[in-house]
């Protein structure tokens, strides 16, 4: 459980050990590519030790850490902006990789026991949603963070006609079908399918869904505000 | 002392609804809270959720036969009472929960406004009752059939305002927003075939 009513207040002075409380502040270090075995090094200094801007090390650890906190891009400079895209894609392949290939067999297990009509549905719901999730995590890779990586290296105004308010309108909602897929498990699969196979499929299903939310956050109010002060 | 049941009116004759207020006030058990000239004037400035609207039906769109709730918005616990000046066809009054003619009696119509008014056991079972109305499982049906709103708006001879309105209420209840997803649903519940898509 993430321990979100009683976040600590933290500060770049803190412990680096002190703030990993729950399996998605775990997650943050992983992404950062920080390697555990802090011993007591504050997080300043961690961060120091791997050339990563602290500021931008606190507002991601505390969009995760405090309940409904919203991030601004004060003290944040066009150095951390590779460093956020970094963070963005690894959690990508986190989901592409590992995350959505198991929610997908706990889908799988949960529909075996189910009658043919429902189990070819929902096996063609989840499909088409995987298809909908890699086209969204594609445009980002392919379009979006080049685009953005390019113009962090270069002073001069970009060339190119896209421009990250293209990303904010074209940015589309993968959280609609998930929420859709949770509530048909909760409430209308047919009794054939297992308890504790819905239970883990739930499970996971509140666990992506706190990390869309937070990766959006991350994207809409760090991201985005952050490029286009660069533009 | 309990407190009194709310009325809101729904009437474009200021004479008629003055007088309405009167007599629906005198016995001391309902008070009217808002009076509106026009459905937009309601759509527009309604808030609260009153115990029983009274509407004249000419305020409400010709030809449109939805249900009057529907079109008003009103909560499963508030009684929707129409407001008559000459005998209307039943057809008329049906969807209405009673019909109080402007040649009425004060007794008769705190009576007919007694008998309409939930019991708050009633208003607890509305409030709980998130099942789909048969109206509801026609437009899901035609939804995951692949309809557009224009479509459907055509077939039940519906404004599209209405259908989307529908359409709010039946993802609200449901909880399924998607049309893959209200598929899945109208197939699960058999409100369609497998072989329909």
């Amino acid at each position: 459980m993430d321990n979100k009513t009683n976040a600590p207040t933290f500060s770049a002075k803190t412990k680096m050990s002190e703030i990993i409380t729950s399996s998605s502040l775990l997650s943050i270090i992983e992404r950062l590519n920080i390697k555990l075995g802090f011993g007591e090094a504050s997080i300043n200094e961690i961060c120091r030790r791997n050339n990563l801007s602290t500021e931008l090390f606190l507002k991601i650890c505390k969009v995760y850490a405090v309940e409904s906190f919203v991030p601004d891009i004060e003290n944040l400079t066009r150095e951390d902006i590779p460093e956020i895209i970094g963070y963005l894609q690894r959690t990508h392949k986190y989901w592409t990789e590992s995350f959505f290939p198991n929610l997908h067999s706990n889908i799988h297990i949960m529909l075996e026991s189910c009658d043919g009509t429902s189990k070819r549905m929902l096996n063609k719901f989840y499909d088409d949603y995987d298809e909908e999730i890699k086209k969204h995590l594609d445009y980002e890779e392919n379009t979006v963070f080049p685009y953005i990586l390019s113009l962090s290296k270069c002073e001069q105004k970009n060339a190119n006609s896209y421009r990250i308010k293209d990303f904010e309108e074209n940015h589309s909602n993968i959280e609609e079908k998930l929420q859709d897929l949770k509530n048909i498990v909760i409430k209308y699969l047919p009794e054939s399918a297992s308890q504790q196979s819905r239970i883990n499929v739930l499970n996971e299903i509140f666990k992506i869904e706190d990390d869309l939310n937070k990766h959006s956050i991350i994207e809409n109010k760090i991201l985005i505000p952050l490029v286009s002060k660069f533009e | 002392m309990s407190a009194k049941h709310k009325v809101t009116i729904i009437e474009p004759s200021e004479i008629v609804s003055a007088g309405l207020k009167q007599l629906v006030e005198y016995g001391g058990n309902f008070h009217v809270v808002k009076i509106f000239k026009s459905l937009q004037d309601y759509s527009e400035n309604q808030n609260g959720n009153p115990d029983i609207i009274l509407v004249n039906p000419s305020v409400l769109p010709l030809g449109d036969n939805t249900d009057p709730r529907t079109l008003l918005s009103a909560k499963d616990f508030t009684a929707v009472v129409a407001i008559y000046y000459a005998p209307y066809d039943d057809n008329t009054i049906r969807n209405y929960n009673a019909g109080v003619g402007i040649f009425s009696t004060q007794e008769q119509i705190e009576k007919k406004l007694q008998s309409v008014l939930k019991t708050p056991s009633d208003k607890e079972q509305d409030d709980n009752s998130n099942e789909l109305s048969a109206r509801e499982c026609e437009i899901l049906t035609a939804v995951a059939k692949g309809k557009t709103n224009k479509e459907i708006a055509d077939e039940f001879n519906l404004s599209i305002h209405t259908v989307i309105s529908h359409r709010k209420n039946i993802s609200h209840k449901l909880g399924i927003n998607s049309i893959a997803g209200l598929t899945i649903y109208a197939v699960m519940n058999k409100l369609l075939d497998v072989e329909d898509f």
